[in-house]
């Protein structure tokens, strides 16, 4: 995925402007960089992370009072140069930054190239400055231009333009994030919030067929029939100050770090201690349903799977798809059936794609995520915001912890019951402090220097901790770059354990001392007997911690609570290896942190 | 063309919150003393206060000792203003601690310790007084002077400093709020290349040694030390005296977060301070001079007078304490009694007579049902207490008691 940046109305610090912009969108691209500035209409781009733009500006400074950045992830042609963002028609008239895709960009471009136009780079994007730049030739005002090309646009995006002779900045928003940042002084546009938090807290968050014009006066927003449209101002809470690294090597240990105040957020006002209830507000009409289908990629989709073991054992049928196998072959459905999108930015296309495919045959639709007034939120029958905070490193890790919790209650709003909830209102306001307990006593670095050198890493659990093995794996991956895989415990005889050696030790989540903790204990006996080190995340009441080779220890408390904390050892382990690796932990190569392209 | 400014009252901060507070363990097992509690919220957050109602815009936090405990509980910024973050891997001193921040402020700035609870005046008083002095010390008067650095003042100047005085001639001593100019980072680097340790007083005493102009700036607004872990509980009241409370305030001298449940049968007391997820069940009677944490739990019918409860501590039925201290995270089952002092107190195999303390309470300890600690009674970290056990003396950090 990518960022885009605007700013107008800002004087001489507009470059800075775009500039932090940029910085703070990073996590969602770091290929390559590039800003256009007005009124000359300068670009200069660079492929490589936003640095190498910075020392660019050095030798060859841009200047302007108003201007479009973009910060790239490739999925049209790699990343060079040539290829990033802005792009600009053949006498550089109109520059363009864009997010998304377009999906109709190859017969556009036969038909531009058959009326003589010379592409310069290998992306969908160009064709946006080249149509623009021939309605101008036909005649068109640039307001006009703007909106006649992107009438002939198909796909997702989020664009922005500025063009020759105008003071202006035309953007729209169709599939792609777009927020505006509106102040006294200046406009601003961006994918996300933070890329202007600094300077104004009042946004506009765009709606699917919006198109804006900003001049250093203001802004209009209309629709695609250029008619004006009232929006919304809203006031978001977070400031600047919760994306600062607070002195953390990275992102990610930071964000590690903070789960002990992002989980009491996540139930702060939802559960009554005294009454021993949980309630709910966004969410407290929806009927009980027949069953409840979860939606979700990656990280969410781990989390989907622990939803939807909780509803099974509270008596829902319920199932967790992978959104981008969800849309293709839909399962059936039935009226009653609630389907679950979970999703941290609320952009992720293909969540929003399988939800959008649910919601079309009639069925109702929620959205857990970590993203007021996202686009999933907002298309959704239903949200419930996960309030984590704002989650900067690419790898999740609180935003995961708070979407089990998310879970949690949301099973329990839906859930009508007798049964005493006490018990698990007490271990929910407890688990603040039982993350800060292992996050305080966590011998993880240790072990992740003792099993640095290994050829692989697995991790196994049953039941709730599944998710917990899969998720532990998942992390190991996309940080250290070494090869991991979570199993359920019982599939290994049923082939991995042909990869169990003496040189890939196995993590084995064991918490309770229940069928599924004894059965797991066999597991561990069937890896150690195969030479393969066990290291055993464990509450301590099962015998796992006396049988393994070495022991991550988690308090003990609620079973369904245990994961997070399981979880929490895990992040911890996955940190320390890619750093001793000296791993880009906060930016791994090849990954975006939401991805907004199918 | 205008001239540039002589010189401009110093506008950034260092904070110091590096030091463990050793006189402070078992408290500080896992965090430095300065995110110790003064009332509900760490005395740093206290200290940062007083420092922006001084007008500073910039703060540099030397962190060290459990860093990470400051770093995710003040973030990026504090209050608008951004916080930088250094860190001092060794704990090696305040002049030590100091040298780690000599990137930090351009010019001259304010120097503050970050486990003292200081009135906002006392900074703003430096600030006015400091000019192009080489370095400016708040001054305090009081019977504490031989525990502290004490001070000789000759009018403005100060003349003298002495660490710990065994003699009781000196009635004055240094706050630990200072301003300096760059001058303090040559001295101390000096200064550094022969030494193991090197406290702050070193480096001062080097700038009166070079005849540099070190001034004195006397005061009488509020400043305390909490030097031994009872000190927590005066601390406290103190503040829930003055208000300095940071949380709404629903009745005289009873400040309730909104997240905070009180049952309609429980009774508030004031001076009391509820924070944020605080629940108080049925019959509970909290206060007068109740400090409790964030996300605590205070069970039915438990009586809690003169007590610092720290976050995420949960506090069972029936339970009667008074002076007693409890760290975060602790589990106290039902019928607990801490019937208060005062007490003879062994710390560190010194004796303290008549200290008015109910208990000490570490953090993560559990609490059996029905027990009581005796007077003064100190339970170390992650220790575990059975039913029924009188607790008397102090019970090591990890350790179990069943009788």
């Amino acid at each position: 995925m990518c960022g885009i940046v605007g700013c107008i109305g800002r004087g001489d610090e507009t470059l800075d402007v775009l500039l932090g912009g940029l910085r703070s969108l990073e996590y969602r691209g770091y290929d390559s960089a590039g800003i256009a500035m007005g009124p000359a209409g300068d670009v200069l781009k660079r492929s490589g992370e936003l640095d190498a733009l910075e020392d660019a500006l050095e030798t060859s400074p841009l200047t302007g009072t108003f201007g479009i950045g973009h910060t790239r992830w490739s999925t049209h042609g790699p990343p060079t140069d040539r290829n990033a963002h802005p792009h600009t028609d053949e006498a550089g008239r109109v520059a363009v930054v864009h997010n998304g895709i377009i999906e109709n960009y190859s017969e556009l471009k036969t038909a531009l190239e058959a009326d003589g136009v010379t592409f310069s780079s290998d992306t969908d994007t160009e064709v946006v400055p080249h149509l623009i730049a021939q309605a101008l030739d036909q005649g068109d005002s640039p307001e006009t231009a703007f909106h006649n090309t992107v009438d002939k646009l198909e796909g997702s995006y989020a664009i922005a333009a500025i063009i020759d002779g105008e003071e202006t900045i035309y953007a729209a928003r169709q599939g792609s994030p777009l927020v505006v940042g509106v102040s006294d002084e200046g406009t601003f546009l961006a994918s996300d919030v933070p890329a202007f938090v600094e300077h104004t807290r009042d946004v506009v968050f765009l709606e699917d067929g919006h198109r804006v014009i900003a001049t250093p006066s203001g802004y209009t927003v209309v629709d695609k029939d250029r008619q004006p449209v009232e929006v919304d101002i809203e006031t978001v809470s977070y400031t600047a100050d919760e994306t600062g690294k607070s002195g953390y090597d990275h992102y990610m240990l930071k964000e590690i770090y903070e789960q002990p105040t992002s989980l009491r957020q996540s139930f702060s006002g939802r559960v009554d201690a005294l009454e021993g209830t949980i309630t709910l507000e966004e969410v407290d009409d929806i009927p009980r349903p027949n069953a409840v289908q979860f939606v979700a990629c990656g990280t969410s989709y781990h989390a989907a799977l622990y939803g939807a073991a909780l509803l099974r054992e509270r008596g829902i049928p319920a199932e967790a798809y992978l959104a981008s196998e969800y849309a293709l072959s839909p399962p059936p459905l039935t009226l009653g059936t609630l389907v679950v999108g979970i999703t941290q930015s609320g952009e992720t296309a293909d969540t929003l794609a399988a939800l959008r495919d649910a919601q079309s045959r009639g069925v109702t639709t929620l959205a857990l995520t970590n993203t007021v007034n996202s686009t999933a939120a907002r298309e959704c029958d239903h949200a419930l915001y996960i309030r984590a905070g704002p989650e900067i490193g690419v790898a999740a890790t609180k935003t995961f912890s708070s979407q089990l919790i998310g879970c949690n209650l949301l099973v329990e709003e839906l859930v009508e019951t007798a049964q005493d909830r006490r018990p698990l209102i007490e271990s929910l306001r407890d688990l603040p402090g039982d993350v800060q307990e292992v996050l305080d006593t966590s011998n993880a670095a240790t072990l992740a220097e003792e099993y640095l050198d290994s050829e692989a890493y697995f991790f196994i659990g049953r039941g709730a901790n599944v998710s917990v093995a899969l998720e532990g794996a998942l992390k190991c991956k996309e940080i250290s770059y070494e090869h991991a895989e979570g199993f359920p415990a019982g599939e290994l005889k049923h082939g991995p354990l042909a990869l169990v050696t003496p040189e890939t030790p196995v993590f084995a989540i064991v918490t309770g001392d229940d069928e599924r903790a004894r059965k797991t204990l066999g597991s561990i006996k069937e890896v150690q007997a195969r030479g393969a080190p066990v290291i055993a995340v464990t509450d301590g009441q099962s015998t796992a911690a006396e049988i393994a080779d070495a022991v991550l220890e988690i308090p003990e408390t609620h079973h369904r609570v245990a994961p997070v904390l399981a979880n929490v050892q895990l992040q911890l382990f996955s940190y320390y290896v890619a750093n001793k690796l000296g791993r880009p932990i906060d930016k791994p190569r090849n990954l975006a942190k939401s991805v907004t392209v199918e | 063309m205008s001239e540039p400014t002589a010189s401009s009252s110093p506008s950034s901060a260092i904070v110091l919150a590096a030091g463990e507070g050793t006189r402070l363990r078992p408290l500080t097992a896992n965090r430095p003393k300065p995110m110790l509690p003064a009332g509900t919220r760490p005395i740093l957050e206290n200290v940062l206060n007083a420092v922006i109602e001084a007008g500073v815009d910039e703060i540099h936090l030397v962190v060290g000792y459990r860093a990470s405990r400051v770093r995710s509980h003040f973030g990026s910024t504090y209050r608008g203003v951004p916080l930088e973050y250094h860190t001092q891997d060794n704990q090696l001193g305040s002049g030590h601690a100091l040298l780690q921040a000599r990137d930090g402020p351009d010019g001259s700035f304010l120097l503050v310790n970050g486990d003292q609870v200081i009135d906002h005046c006392i900074v703003e008083a430096v600030t006015a007084t400091h000019d192009d002095n080489a370095a400016t010390l708040a001054v305090v008067e009081g019977e504490d002077a031989p525990a502290y650095g004490a001070v000789t003042l000759d009018g403005s100047q100060i003349t003298e400093l002495v660490e710990q005085p065994q003699t009781g001639e000196y009635r004055l001593f240094n706050a630990g709020v200072y301003a300096f100019d760059q001058t303090i980072f040559g001295t101390l680097e000096q200064l550094a290349v022969d030494r193991g340790s090197l406290p702050l007083t070193d480096g001062i005493k080097h700038l009166l040694a070079d005849n540099k102009t070190v001034a004195g700036v006397r005061t009488d607004e509020f400043w305390m030390d909490a030097t031994h872990p009872w000190d927590l509980l005066a601390l406290s009241r103190e503040l829930l005296s003055r208000g300095w409370i940071n949380l709404p305030q629903t009745d005289t001298n009873i400040y309730v977060d909104d997240s905070a449940s009180v049952h309609p049968d429980a009774t508030l007391i004031g001076p009391v301070a509820l924070d944020q997820d605080v629940v108080v069940e049925a019959g509970a009677v909290v206060g007068p001079y109740a400090a409790v944490g964030e996300n605590v739990t205070i069970g039915p019918n438990a009586v809690l007078r003169d007590v610092v409860v720290d976050t995420g501590t949960t506090v069972g039925p029936a339970t009667t304490a008074i002076e007693l201290v409890v760290g975060q995270d602790c589990t106290l089952q039902a019928d607990l009694t801490v019937a208060g002092g005062p007490a003879d107190v062994v710390l560190n195999e010194t004796v303290y007579s008549d200290v008015n303390l109910g208990g000490v309470i570490a953090d993560r300890v559990d609490v059996g049902g029905n027990a009581t600690l005796e007077a003064g009674a100190l339970i170390g970290p992650d220790a575990t207490v059975g039913p029924g056990v009188v607790v008397r003396g102090t019970i090591e950090a990890e350790s179990e008691v069943v009788r």
